[in-house]
């Protein structure tokens, strides 16, 4: 026992596996106390907020201010408000409104403003745009607006006549004196939660419901496989035709119906793992048949058999103790498609039905919903990606390096 | 010859047995759901009535069309004799069109792309877990991890990341469907053109998710196999190493082949998410519609398909290897 | 070893090209093998139905491609194979899943042309005698001539067909056409007939002139006035000839005649069909099209082609839409403004800022009444629908794309001004509430003595815990969100609400049985906007006559009983004094606000409409001073807009 732990550790491919599985279960476990809270907590108004840093612009108004004299702060102003693209769009309309443009170059920002605060009418109907472009000229029209207006910002209390403070151009708060800044480093979802703080917590679900299919489908499997694999005969068919019905009904049809027909209030995370692992059993329970198969004939089972023993008994102390192995690595196996099944079945919106916990599938079906993908939302559902396919890259490759230990004819 | 008569006669039995079975539950499980289809089809006919009772004559007209006033056994029975008659019944939810017409024009789109896309990804994936069973070093500690990695990223993930990096970002292939938008089918170059655009997104996607696999379990078969005594005793010999790594691979393939036939024969439940990602028409998204809308007539028709096609495999690959292998000869004649 | 390596890396190469080959290949055949079963099945349907089917789809793929593949492209197609994008409108979010039918009086079509329903009804392909324009509640004129009239006791409605109208076929347009297909929808039971064959006695033709004679209450004034100018722009007219051909091959039986196929249809809308399979559908213009005429719009529509593709979900049009292969969009799309702020696409929508489209309804969350601590306590529902954060639902569910309750209170009327303008504002001003009122709520409960006893956080009555679901089908995502912030309200005043989401397959047969317990809070929305309203959408939040049925469409699906309302309701829509209407609703909109049988959650369009400007512009917008209706271009009044289309250069 204490050589195979050995040579385990020895084995790269098992550390690797292990040392990223446990470092997603300490991420798991440590997480939460730096960033505690409910995980369902919808702190955004709104969707989708962008990863980064967030800090309060109440707070700010009244921070302590420095003046700094940047020299290229009016211009990364005006770069923010106008693109490239807009000022070539500004000329495109000074040209069609009749406005001789052809001296002025496009990076000339000052001589197209001039010209553009001059000029532009925005109830002008030029033929030739449409109208989206004529919206777009009146977006920019109001960004200029905002560019050009005073330089000192006045900011009064609500309902107060004296103003409570003036901001300038080059006033600037340190960082350190707002007293709320709020860090999202995945952003928010659709509900506008923290995504970071979600997909800890979903990972953790996700792993239990893994757990949870997984353990039901090897003792499932174990069970069936080993009375099919010993007893052989009548029961190995009627055994092995069970199994064969099982597998030709398609496993994830035969899911969907299950946790259909199961009612949608029963349909929690802990049922849906064990629907999940209702249906996965068959290919564990194949493999441990053949691996009994080979081991019934053995001397030592035959011994045991002429001895007298007990069926359970020599399946205990002669069979399982030779297959412990085997049976260990499927259970990994059916781990990690267990956390896949969750997810693609909640995906098609039949997972779990929670609303106080969340989980990779959940999460991946908001994302979807909302369109995330396709709007560039990358935040909401691609760590939900990366998150699955660490767990079960991690298990798989603990698995193979199992494999490779406990089957020497497979060490390179 | 007799061992070979018995042998096949109780696989054809057991298939048949298995057959009927899985179609009773084919058509049960469906059923179960808790949901009323007639109902639907009711919502569509009365539309936005204030007359009650119209519509519970409609409800009731529909209830007895389909039968779903009668007990299950009967319905079943109904079910089988239409079947015999080569009649899958209606569709609920694309009521009044038939179950088997709604299959036929979806299922060759799923065939076309599952299993060229089976097949390429089983053949990429042997050959890269060859080669990386063969070099070693380089290979297996690079590609392999790498194949092992891209084959965990869930199927929906990887359909959804090739959408957004091909179809959205870079826009060099078309967003969804078989076929151009602004097409019209017929036999025309540019029509063919279209399609194969069309077909590559999930093409891929398929062929990455079945390369890991594979050449993983093909990896392990052939370190086991060129570990053994054999391939040590011929190399003793002198014997060529080509030749021997032509053994070695021969061997080493006979479970690939169980793989290919069994993800060919499970290609259709497979089509699903690729189907759904890229609304590619086929018979995944013809049964996730079905399933969604409670279409009984159709997911029955769908799963039946599935189930026979995997039963088609499964009682194919008993009957090959019981021609090939000496081992399961020799059990038939043992027994 | 290096050989092998080559060998192996040769192999490999190999194999992909011939994965690609084979690839290819077989998708090309998988092509002809499932477009041409589909026009076969459409061309044969009548003989397949009777013969015994082909066994299996294998044989069927094989049999009957050779039998059609040279006939049915030219029979359904002409010589179109693809559509030069600057002479095809396309849609999106219209059309979900292979068309049924083209019957205009059937059932169930399917059919992105066939969309009768009195807010708007779809005109390209069959017509109404009026369209709809819910901007300004005005009908114009379509089939009819002119406006139409009322007999002193607005017991009789007169119109009159336009000279110029045309079916397909060249033949002249009726009133005994009109009469025909009220006669025959009321024979075979279709939508049109259950809605108004009790409302409606008969409708009588002579040439061009018809007259709607109203059904009469005891006292023999009209039932419902309203609902025949609901028929007016609700109801297509389909051809009295066809109308015999198509139920004499029925044998006229109906549940045959709503299902007919109707392939052989006359149209007299200014589009026909041209091709259709599970991935299409597309209109062809008629160049002989009767509205080219001065007395209606005195020129054919722009776009040669209307074309829908059918996506397999939201995300797919959305993405089809950024890409300019949709023209026109009627979905849902979460923070529209970054496709224009952010992306830079050429997008729009009929208002440049929130809510960006004209909303109609509002979705609403109804109380289920057969459950008693729901039932008993008023204070109870208030209290839920005061704790909710309205805001969040709107910012996070809607993104901004509907008005506040701050903007426009709630009441039964829809944001429109026509609506608003029904009811007296300042007389609920003290019943409304704007949300997230939770210590409001928490008083409200404890003053009914709903309190929590056991300290389990949760409030009880009557001993027991009060907990509650809240549900709306799964997939509707706007909605679903909404549930989500309704169930944080209820955790915030000590109610025990979760969400469920059933399928909408099954969500459908449960929220409409009466006696139905499974749903507690449960979404649905009331009809939108048509002449009709908002009477119609007062019925469906109140009255009484829709409790009890099963099955129920009509609504009222929380089972509220309040006989005030129901008097109210019996007698608005014979009421013509604009005051006394007012004080209806006003006095309607007093016992909702108390009651709070329901509470909305949002405003909601009946319809998104937002436009991709690649190849096609001018788009009705609010600023463009044509009063266009903003409705997807092809639904009521909005029609116009293909009339107005030009390219972009």
């Amino acid at each position: 026992m204490s050589n195979t732990l050995k040579n385990l550790l020895h084995s790269p491919k098992f550390m690797v596996g292990f040392i990223l599985f446990i470092a997603i279960l300490l991420t798991i476990l440590i997480y939460p106390l730096f960033n505690p809270g409910n995980p369902l907590e919808m702190i955004g108004v709104g969707t989708f907020a962008k990863p980064g840093t967030y800090i309060s612009l109440y707070d700010a108004t009244s921070s302590q201010k420095e003046t700094l004299k940047i020299a290229n702060a009016e211009e990364k102003r005006i770069a923010a408000a106008l693109s490239d693209e807009d000022r070539v769009k500004m000329l495109e309309w000074l040209s069609a409104y009749g406005v001789d443009v052809t001296e002025v170059d496009a990076s000339n920002t000052d001589a197209i403003l001039e010209l553009w605060m001059a000029n532009y009418n925005p109830d002008a109907s030029i033929k030739g745009f449409t109208k989206s472009e004529t919206r777009n000229f009146r977006l920019i029209q109001n960004r200029i607006t905002e560019l050009m207006s005073a330089d000192t910002l006045i900011i009064y209390e609500e309902g107060a006549e004296d103003s409570k403070s003036k901001i300038v151009k080059t006033d600037y708060v340190n960082l350190n004196a707002i007293a709320n800044v709020k860090t999202l480093p995945l952003g928010t979802d659709n509900f506008g939660r923290d995504v970071l703080k979600e997909l800890v917590s979903a990972a953790g679900t996700s792993i239990i419901i893994g757990l949870i299919a997984g353990s039901v489908a090897t003792v499932i499997g174990l069970t069936l496989g080993l009375l099919a694999g010993y007893l052989g005969g009548n029961a190995d068919e009627i055994i092995m035709f069970i199994t064969t019905v099982f597998t030709v009904i398609p496993g994830f049809v035969l899911l969907i119906l299950i946790s259909y027909s199961l009612g949608q209030d029963q349909r929690g995370p802990t049922i849906v793992a064990i629907v999940i692992g209702c249906t996965s059993w068959t290919w564990t329970a194949r493999s441990v048949r053949s691996q009994v198969i080979s081991l019934r004939n053995r001397d030592h089972v035959n011994l045991s058999k002429l001895s007298g023993h007990s069926l359970g008994r020599i399946i205990l102390t002669d069979i399982l103790p030779y297959i412990a192995s085997y049976v260990v690595m499927a259970f990994i196996l059916q781990v990690s498609s267990g956390i896949l099944s969750e997810a693609q079945l909640s995906l098609l919106g039949l997972g779990p039905k929670t609303t106080t916990t969340p989980t990779l599938g959940l999460m991946m079906n908001w994302a979807m919903l909302y369109s995330a993908h396709t709007n560039g939302s990358w935040w909401a559902y691609f760590p939900v990606i990366l998150t699955i396919a660490c767990i079960s890259f991690s298990l798989n490759l603990m698995n193979t390096g199992m494999d490779q230990v406990f089957n020497p004819a497979l060490r390179d | 010859m007799k061992g070979y008569r018995k042998y096949f006669t109780k696989k054809i039995v057991w298939f048949l047995i298995t057959l009927f079975v899985a179609m009773v539950l084919n058509f049960v499980l469906p059923r179960l759901m808790p949901s009323d289809p007639v109902a639907a089809i009711t919502g569509k006919m009365a539309g936005q009535t204030t007359d009650t009772a119209a519509v519970q004559e409609i409800y009731s007209r529909f209830e007895e069309e389909f039968g779903t006033n009668k007990p299950m056994i009967v319905q079943f029975l109904i079910f089988l004799r239409n079947l015999f008659k080569g009649d899958l019944g209606t569709s609920f939810s694309q009521y009044p069109r038939k179950v088997s017409d709604i299959i036929s024009s979806s299922i060759g789109w799923t065939l076309a792309l599952q299993i060229p896309a089976i097949i390429v990804g089983w053949i990429i994936g042997n050959v890269l877990g060859a080669v990386a069973a063969y070099k070693k070093k380089g290979w297996d500690k690079i590609v392999m991890p790498v194949t092992m990695f891209i084959s965990n990223i869930p199927a929906f993930g990887s359909a959804v990341i090739l959408l957004y990096l091909f179809a959205v970002k870079w826009k060099v292939a078309p967003v969804a469907g078989g076929y151009a938008f602004d097409m019209i089918p017929n036999f025309s170059w540019a029509f063919v053109k279209s399609v194969i655009e069309h077909y590559q997104l999930p093409f891929w996607s398929i062929v990455l998710i079945s390369i890991g696999g594979q050449a993983i379990g093909m990896r392990s078969m052939s370190i086991y196999e060129l570990n053994a005594d054999y391939v040590k005793y011929s190399r003793f010999l002198g014997i060529r190493d080509g030749k021997i790594v032509g053994y070695v691979f021969r061997n080493a393939m006979l479970p690939q082949v169980t793989g290919l036939a069994m993800s060919i024969g499970g290609s259709v439940s497979g089509a699903l998410v690729a189907e759904i990602i890229f609304s590619y028409p086929g018979i995944g998204s013809t049964m996730y519609a079905a399933v969604t809308a409670a279409d009984y007539p159709l997911i029955s028709a769908c799963t039946l398909i599935i189930t026979i096609m995997v039963l088609i495999a499964t009682l194919s690959l008993d009957i090959i290897y019981g021609f090939i292998d000496p081992r399961v000869k020799a059990a038939q004649f043992d027994a | 070893m290096k050989k092998i390596s080559k060998l192996i890396a040769l192999l490999l190469a190999a194999f992909m090209v011939c994965g690609l080959l084979a690839g290819c290949s077989g998708s090309g055949s998988a092509d002809n093998a499932t477009s041409t079963p589909t026009e076969a099945s459409q061309a044969t349907e009548e003989s397949k139905t009777e013969e015994t089917p082909a066994a299996t789809e294998e044989s069927k793929a094989e049999e009957t491609p050779a039998a059609t593949e040279e006939s049915t492209p030219a029979e359904t197609t002409g010589d179109v194979t693809d559509l030069p994008r600057n002479e095809t409108l396309y849609f999106g979010g219209l059309q979900w899943g292979t068309v049924n039918a083209w019957n205009p009086i059937g059932a169930n079509q399917n059919n992105f042309a066939i969309a009768g329903s009195p807010q708007g009804s779809r005109t390209v392909m069959f017509e109404t005698l009026y369209m709809y324009d819910f901007l300004s509640g005005k009908l114009y004129p379509l089939l009819a001539d002119g406006d139409y009239t009322w007999n002193d006791d607005m017991t009789e409605l007169t119109f009159k067909i336009k000279e110029a109208a045309k079916w397909s076929d060249g033949t002249p347009v009726t009133a005994a056409d009109v009469a025909k297909t009220f006669e025959a929808s009321v024979a075979i039971g279709n939508g049109t007939g259950t809605t108004y064959g009790a409302y409606i006695d008969s409708i009588e033709a002579d040439g061009l002139t018809g007259v709607i004679k109203l059904a009469k209450t005891e006292e023999g004034g009209p039932k419902n006035p309203l609902l025949a100018i609901d028929y007016l722009t609700g109801v297509y007219v389909a051809q009295a000839a066809w109308i015999d051909t198509m139920m004499a091959r029925n044998n006229n039986d109906p549940v045959a005649c709503l299902n007919d196929k109707a392939e052989d249809v006359p149209y007299s809308g200014p589009y026909g069909r041209l091709y259709d399979d599970d991935q299409k559908l597309v209109l062809v213009r008629n160049d002989n099209y009767w509205g080219q005429d001065a007395s209606m719009w005195g020129s054919l529509p722009v776009p040669k082609y209307l074309a829908h593709a059918m996506y397999a979900d939201n995300a797919a049009t959305e993405t089809a839409f950024k890409a300019g292969q949709i023209d026109v969009n009627q979905q849902f799309l979460p923070n529209i403004q970054n496709l224009w702020l952010k992306d830079g696409l050429p997008i729009s929508t009929f208002y440049d800022e929130e809510p960006y489209g004209v909303c109609l309804t509002m979705p609403t969350a109804w109380y289920n009444m057969n459950i008693p601590v729901l039932k008993e306590n008023p204070a109870l529902r208030k209290a839920i629908a005061m704790a909710v954060d309205y805001p969040s639902i709107i910012a996070n569910a809607m993104t901004n794309q509907s008005p506040s309750f701050e903007d426009v209170p709630r009441s039964l009327m829809n944001p429109t001004e026509g609506e608003q303008a029904l009811y007296d504002h300042d007389a609920v001003k003290d019943l409304q509430w704007a949300g997230n009122d939770i210590e409001g709520a928490k008083a409200l409960l404890d003053e009914a003595g709903i309190v929590d006893t056991d300290g389990d956080g949760y409030r009880e009555w009557n001993g027991e815990k009060i907990s509650l679901n809240a549900c709306c089908p799964n997939g509707w995502s706007d909605w679903q969100a909404a549930m989500e912030i309704v169930a944080a309200a209820g955790e915030n005043i000590g109610i025990e609400i979760t969400t469920l989401y059933p399928e909408w397959s099954i969500y459908q047969t449960v929220f409409t049985m009466h006696d139905q317990t499974e749903y507690q809070i449960f979404m649905y929305s009331p009809s939108a906007a048509s002449p009709s309203n908002p009477w119609m959408r007062c019925m469906m939040f109140m009255s009484s006559s829709f409790v009890g049925i099963d099955n129920n469409w009509s609504g009222n699906w929380g089972q509220y009983v309040n006989e005030e309302a129901d008097e109210i309701l019996n007698k608005i829509p014979t009421i013509s004094d604009e005051a006394e209407l007012k004080a209806a609703y006003t006095r309607l909109t007093e016992i909702y606000l108390t009651e709070v049988p329901s509470f909305s959650l949002m405003y909601r369009p009946a319809a998104f409409d937002a436009v991709n400007e690649t190849v096609w512009t001018n788009f009705p917008s609010a600023d463009d001073g044509r009063n266009i209706t903003p409705y997807n271009c092809v639904s009521g009044y909005a029609i116009r807009a293909l009339y107005e289309l030009e390219l972009v250069d």
